[in-house]
């Protein structure tokens, strides 16, 4: 394998961007930071998208691989060390300019820099690590950046990375070890979770420190090396750290933030390929649990597996990349975090998968409708919540416009909780909007007959369909006696 | 019915409703109206609204005291809509404002408060999607400037957030519409400028090496999508195709 030291910055940026497309997590948010005088760039908590390319995905990041150079051999990977691509890598200097011209002209809210593995993990990382400093120390950037932590990198080269950086992520990539071992012969799942568990505890043992629990300052991976917590070859890599001083790493970086440096400010993220291996949507889902509560990640990404290597143990999806399997995946992510239900509730062994048809939130309204209809002027923030059709904002405006009022069907409309939905599991004032059962097979195939359109647009993007007299989505609903009536009489 | 005529600025506006309100004809007999919204009705009483500090403070501490800080940011926010029955809207929304004291805002089930609601909201979306959708060129002498085309007058909305951000720089942001542009000195305070001088239009269009800069953003732009995924549909909800005349990358 070649790499090729004489391409122009157009060329390489080409190559090292599409190498890079596959990552997902790629968001801005997490952290809110003002601009200071004699820098440039700040952060906001939301993020923010500077353009939408043409599948329709943010960019929010300069998105780049470091190098599309690898050691490594992983199945799904377009820069597996068996595929024959051009092999380029940046030096860091390249990298800041880019970042900082497309920064200044707005083009991007910040970098992101992951990468192949050149060599060996530690050297890869350090070139990342030089990269990130020159940003911060030399151009006084002061935007987002967000870095990979390679597996198996030095924990202190991990740390080093992680005072400059907003936030790190290391890709889980597959939700079980067996699919690991199979398409990734080259990662371990020890591998992986060694370095979360390492930025995990920085951000824990930081958030210590400023609450003021803990007087000394010891960093991270003095904790580490103590920690009960050992994974795989934990001590291998402590011994090799204790010869080091940890004051080190705070020289480097300080002298770039007015204040105290803090790590990894906006958190840890990671990604998980979704249809590259046959784990199903419960398996997927318990796992980004997990990772939410014992790892503290901020977000857990999904990615439909595009199959970009030609190879026997991957699957072969002549109906393209998984799409809706993904967007259910996001669903069910956005109600555990957000909604507070837990996976075992959307979810579980006898039924492992999310229905193609309902969203995950209809789906378990109407597994369980003894609880409803909720009443809107009465119910708490918790259950509104959990009603179909009625989101965070909504659930918000509803509590705060009902003080003192009592709220009906229309004024629902403009606090913006969708009816269509919504209407079959509330009451406003004690009454149903029309007369409804509450029966499960009545209510499904009402909202099926609203939700199949948005099915298939989501796995026919961009076609257009040929209308059906008698196979469309409004017709599902059975025909009244007052429809009997008109047709006998031949007044449709 | 009287009508009483303000120009398309919030002071204006304030000062409309001070008069309407002190007129003591009933909140059914008055109405405001910009001036420039073009016809007049038939018996209506028409008349122009004389601006002076003194009513300005009146409104202005009547609404903040009153009814509350929040509300008076979402006046200010939809006086710079494009709604040219914004004046109005606004003064429906204040007499329910000093009838229910702070906790108007929540009320959306009012229709006045919805309306309210609906032009801060869309004045916030659009100068929303231009903080992420501006694009700035380099001209000569290191300038950074950017021509947009907005609906509502966001220039205000997003000077803030630039000036945080790009502090060191000096930049302009130039509204083709209204012809005017927000202009910030490296390191000073931004300020509102209007601009009807060919001279300016001529200048901001001298660039120097921005060519190069732009063939990277969209080498970069065309390569980050993953074409199996292609969406048009899912990138014209998130991106608007009437904010791509003035992007870098949707040139040709």
């Amino acid at each position: 394998m070649l790499i090729q030291e004489n391409l122009g910055i157009r060329e390489k940026l080409a190559i090292l961007s599409d190498a890079a497309k596959y990552d997902v997590a790629c968001t801005s948010s997490g952290v809110s930071r003002k601009g200071q005088k004699g820098t440039i760039g700040s952060t906001s908590e939301a993020g923010i998208c500077h353009s939408f390319a043409a599948d329709g995905r943010c960019i929010s990041l300069l998105k780049i691989l470091f190098t599309n150079q690898c050691i490594y051999d992983c199945k799904y990977c377009i820069n597996r060390s068996s595929n024959d691509v051009v092999r380029t890598a940046f030096t860091p200097e390249e990298v800041c300019t880019l970042t900082m011209e497309f920064y200044r002209r707005n083009y991007i809210e910040g970098l992101f820099l992951s990468s192949g593995i050149l060599y060996n993990a530690d050297y890869t990382m350090e070139q990342i690590y030089q990269t990130v400093l020159q940003l911060r120390t030399i151009h006084h950037f002061l935007g987002y950046i967000h870095v990979k932590a390679i597996p198996g990198a030095d924990p202190v080269l991990v740390e080093k990375v992680g005072f400059l950086a907003d936030r790190m992520s290391i890709n889980l990539e597959l939700p079980t070890a067996e699919g690991l071992k199979k398409l990734a012969p080259g990662k371990t799942r020890d591998k992986i979770l060694k370095p979360m568990r390492q930025i995990q505890l920085g951000i824990h043992s930081q958030q210590q420190e400023r609450i003021g629990q803990r007087g000394s300052q010891r960093s991270v991976i003095d904790q580490m090396s103590t920690s009960s917590f050992q994974v795989g070859s934990m001590q291998n890599s402590s011994r090799f750290i204790q010869g080091m001083s940890t004051q080190d790493v705070h020289t480097d970086v300080a002298a770039y933030y007015k204040n105290k440096p803090s790590f990894v400010p906006a958190g840890q993220s990671t990604q998980m390929i979704v249809g590259a291996t046959p784990e199903n949507d419960y398996q997927m889902v318990t796992v980004a649990e997990a990772l939410y509560k014992s790892y503290d990640l901020k977000r857990v990404f999904y990615s439909a597996y595009v199959s970009v290597n030609q190879d026997s143990s991957l699957p072969v999806l002549p109906g393209g990349p998984p799409l809706l399997r993904e967007h259910r995946l996001y669903q069910a992510d956005w109600l555990m975090r957000f909604y507070g239900f837990s996976a075992g509730e959307l979810l579980s062994e006898k039924k492992p998968n999310f229905n193609v048809f309902l969203d995950p939130k209809c789906d378990w309204a109407i597994q369980h409708l003894e609880q409803f209809p909720v009443e809107i002027n009465r119910a708490d923030y918790g259950t509104l919540l959990r009603v179909p059709g009625i989101g965070v904002k909504s659930a918000r405006r509803i509590v705060a416009a009902r003080r003192g009022v009592c709220l009906d069907f229309p004024d629902l409309k403009k606090l913006g909780v969708v009816l269509k939905r919504a209407v079959y599991f509330i009451t406003c004032g004690g009454k149903m909007m029309y007369a409804t059962k509450i029966d499960q097979d009545y209510i499904t195939s009402q909202i099926v007959g609203v939700e199949k359109q948005r099915v298939w647009d989501i796995e026919h993007k961009d076609m257009y369909r040929q209308l059906s007299l008698f196979d469309d989505g409004g017709l599902m609903v059975q025909p009244t006696v007052e429809d009997h009536r008109a047709a006998l009489f031949g007044n449709l | 019915m009287t009508v009483y005529m303000c120009k398309e600025n919030l002071e204006s506006i304030l000062c409309g409703v001070y008069d309407a309100w002190m007129s003591r004809k009933g909140h059914a007999q008055v109405k405001l109206q910009i001036v420039s919204d073009g016809n007049i009705e038939l018996f209506c009483e028409y008349i122009e609204v004389e601006e002076t500090p003194e009513k300005l403070d009146k409104v202005i501490s009547a609404i903040r005291s009153k009814i509350s800080e929040e509300a008076w940011m979402e006046v200010s926010k939809a006086a710079l809509s494009q709604d040219p029955l914004r004046a109005d809207k606004i003064y429906r929304f204040l007499i329910y404002g000093f009838h229910f004291g702070r906790k108007v805002v929540d009320m959306l089930q009012i229709p006045a408060v919805y309306d309210l609601f609906q032009l801060c909201r869309n004045v916030g979306n659009e100068s929303h999607y231009f903080i992420e959708f501006i694009r700035f060129s380099e001209m000569k002498e290191g300038v950074l400037v950017s021509h947009i085309r907005p609906n509502n007058d966001v220039l205000a909305m997003v000077a803030p957030h630039f000036a945080d951000r790009l502090s060191g720089e000096n930049w302009m942001i130039y509204d083709e519409r209204r012809k005017k542009a927000v202009i910030h000195p490296a390191d000073q305070n931004w300020f509102i400028n209007e601009i009807d001088d060919p001279e300016w239009e001529k200048r901001m269009t001298e660039q120097t090496d921005e060519a190069v800069y732009q063939e990277l953003w969209k080498a970069f732009f065309t390569s980050i999508a993953i074409l199996e995924r292609k969406n048009a549909r899912c990138q014209r909800n998130h991106l608007p195709l009437r904010y791509r005349e003035y992007m870098t990358e949707f040139q040709k």
